[in-house]
């Protein structure tokens, strides 16, 4: 129990998450760029006196950095995200600027939920989200687990739930 | 102290529709294992009528312009007393051996359920009309995290220690053996306990208060902005009367007369009036303090840590010493140069950050002592630490690159915002990068963490100084984090929940350190876990 390095998560989401982030992300970043280029720029033309084409410019180079990013984003994404079941704890890593570790003892479980949204259930996927009792709302969050996967998951998770001690 | 966790009724309320308002009111006889039952003390009218005397005396002034108001001031108090009258007649508790239950309404009838288990803790509170009265309203608290769950407002002092005394008698004790052993009260009010007693319980006082004790707390209370706020709130108000022309007009011929004298003669002026506001500051915050913490003891009773407070608003509080989450010793750092510290222990009840006060001080363990007796009360509040060698471990010094990059990239931001402006001036801004170097190097001395079996302490601070232990088997998910500059510099922090989240972070550790900590914490969590399941 002394000098153990830490379990590393050993599972993968489902391939398939990519382009559902995809879809996604790149939804809400065209809305946003549209709403940017054809009602923003006309308005800033229009309105403010130092508007200039290298402003222009810029936003453009803008828009499209955001829709790219909408795209290369995600595969960055699925590339780090691990999640498991070890033993009594729950792990996951994931993140690409802002890494984040987690471990979390299966036991401490309050409850579980399993969302999905209109767009997952047309990739077949489901989000598991697990609450312990801190404060922080979710304790443990993996989007993008085949349904089947997910429900599997959960229901070993609730069998090994404790008493909910605190 | 939340108010809408009373049990008013409201729209947002989980609701339990019942049955017969006869059956209710005679409470459900299908309950065999009924141990306390009984209603809110008839006092509670007259502090109600007081109440809305209060709030009507406003629209009464206003009948002067307008008769209307007294209308509006007559429906306004029937309103109140009525509703004052109803929930007067109908609140009922029980208490058996699973759970407290709480009815009351009429029309909307409401029922709460808590079962025992899940209370952290039963704080009594009285103000100086309700101790006048004999009355004490009872505060009850489980882990939710919104503090309150439920009051009772309120009851007589003998009905009110007679049902905390079968409360923690009654309470399971199940899984934690150590809350189990000796979870039974004994209080001097003459109750009867439904349950057998090997012998009455010894209280150990932990710790009380001295007068001197508060009077240094309160002397080294920074809460200077506080009076800022008021004298700020002052000037409002004085605005809003009006009378902000003919202050500037005062502060206007002060100025002039100041301008006449020898610039020694003004500094001292200006000094002497710096002192006087620092000097009230202290004043009132040291008044704050004595009245607040008034008295402040805080015993162990089996297992129960009990603590009594306040002058005016007396305050007991419960907590089970099994329910304890994370203990600080927290000393800012003019009372880390005097020597003292601040205990604080944190229940599943609530959350804070360090340094931090709730405003009805339910954290506060110890107001102030030596920084030794601190230390040394640990094993009072956190059974078993006495027998845990803690071995210090220091944080990456890396931590200092860590804060000087940042401090580069401000630096450039700040020049890059203000060049066009200031030029050569903005680098000023320069200054930036030695200040966070020395922050840093001050954050690292500062820093230290020991994992032991049992417990996990971490000690932090940048001119003050933070002590705080977690049990590891309350720890609720350990999370290791790496920002941009982490990832660089193979830096980390590593924080630790618990229940009621009070978050505990240590920053700047190698990530090695960090995933060895988070993966030792979190099974020895898990072990600790499943042995009390």
């Amino acid at each position: 129990m002394t000098t153990l390095e830490s379990p590393r998560p050993p599972q993968r989401l489902a391939a398939r998450v990519v382009p559902y982030w995809i879809l996604g992300d790149g939804m809400t970043s065209i809305v946003l760029t549209g709403l940017a280029w054809f009602v923003g720029r006309p308005w800033l033309a229009e309105s403010w006196e130092h508007w200039s084409p290298q402003l222009e410019h810029l936003l453009l180079g803008l828009c499209i950095g955001a829709l790219c990013l909408a795209f290369f984003i995600p595969p960055l994404n699925y590339a780090r995200w691990r999640y498991g079941f070890v033993d009594d704890l729950l792990l996951m890593r994931y993140g690409i600027l802002f890494v984040e570790e987690r471990a979390v003892p299966v036991r401490r479980m309050q409850h579980v939920d399993l969302v999905r949204g209109p767009i997952e259930r047309l990739f077949g996927l489901a989000t598991l989200v697990v609450f312990t009792a801190g404060n922080e709302g979710s304790a443990f969050r993996v989007p993008g687990l085949p349904v089947g996967e997910a429900r599997e998951l959960r229901d070993r998770i609730v069998q090994m739930r404790g008493d909910g001690q605190l | 102290m939340t108010d809408n966790s009373d049990l008013s009724p409201s729209p947002a309320d989980p609701v339990e529709d019942l049955g017969e308002p006869a059956e209710h009111l005679r409470g459900a006889p299908d309950d065999a294992h009924v141990l306390a039952k009984g209603h809110l003390h008839p006092s509670i009218l007259l502090l109600r009528l007081i109440d809305a005397l209060r709030q009507v005396a406003f629209p009464v002034l206003l009948v002067f312009f307008d008769p209307m108001f007294l209308v509006i001031a007559l429906g306004l108090f029937l309103l109140q007393m009525t509703y004052a009258v109803v929930r007067y007649l109908t609140l009922e508790y029980t208490l058996t051996h699973e759970e407290l239950r709480i009815r009351v309404g009429l029309l909307h009838r409401q029922e709460r359920r808590i079962p025992l288990d899940r209370i952290q803790d039963l704080g009594f509170e009285s103000t100086i009309l309700r101790r006048a009265l004999g009355l004490v309203v009872i505060l009850v608290e489980t882990a939710s995290g919104r503090g309150v769950e439920a009051k009772l407002d309120a009851l007589s002092r003998a009905d009110a220690e007679h049902l905390r005394e079968v409360l923690l008698t009654a309470r399971p004790r199940s899984s934690n053996p150590a809350a189990a052993a000796t979870a039974s009260g004994d209080d001097d009010a003459p109750a009867p306990t439904p349950e057998r007693r090997d012998e009455p319980e010894i209280e150990w006082v932990v710790h009380r208060s001295s007068t001197r004790e508060l009077l240094v707390r309160g002397a080294t209370d920074m809460r200077l902005s506080a009076f800022a706020v008021t004298g700020y709130a002052a000037y409002e108000l004085a605005n809003q009367l009006g009378f902000v022309t003919q202050i500037a007009g005062i502060a206007a011929t002060f100025r002039d007369w100041l301008g006449s004298l020898p610039p020694v003669v003004v500094f001292a002026v200006l000094a002497g009036i710096l002192f006087v506001v620092m000097a009230l500051g202290i004043i009132t915050s040291t008044l704050g303090n004595l009245v607040q913490f008034h008295d402040f003891q805080i015993a162990l009773r089996g297992d129960v840590l009990q603590r009594r407070y306040g002058l005016l608003t007396t305050r007991q509080k419960t907590l089970p010493r099994a329910r304890v989450q994370r203990v600080t010793i927290e000393q800012s750092w003019l009372r880390r140069l005097l020597g003292f510290a601040v205990v604080k222990a944190d229940s599943a009840g609530g959350s804070r950050t360090d340094g931090q006060d709730t405003t009805a001080g339910w954290d506060v363990v110890v107001p102030l002592t030596r920084a030794t007796t601190a230390q040394a009360l640990l094993p009072a509040l956190l059974p078993g630490i006495e027998h845990t060698r803690f071995v210090w471990h220091r944080g990456s010094s890396k931590l200092v690159i860590r804060t000087t990059v940042q401090g580069c990239l401000l630096a450039g931001i700040a020049i890059a915002a203000t060049w066009w402006r200031l030029e050569s001036t903005a680098l000023v801004a320069l200054l930036i990068i030695p200040i966070w170097t020395a922050l840093g190097v001050l954050v690292w001395r500062n820093l230290g963490w020991a994992s032991g079996e049992e417990f996990f302490a971490l000690q932090h601070g940048i001119i003050g100084k933070n002590f705080a232990c977690v049990p590891t088997k309350k720890v609720q998910a350990v999370v290791v984090r790496q920002g941009i500059v982490g990832q660089l510099l193979g830096l980390a922090d590593l924080t630790v929940y618990v229940a009621g989240g009070s978050p505990t972070c240590i920053p700047d550790l190698t990530i090695r350190d960090a995933r060895k900590l988070c993966g030792d914490l979190s099974r020895r969590a898990a072990i600790a876990a499943a042995r009390d399941w």
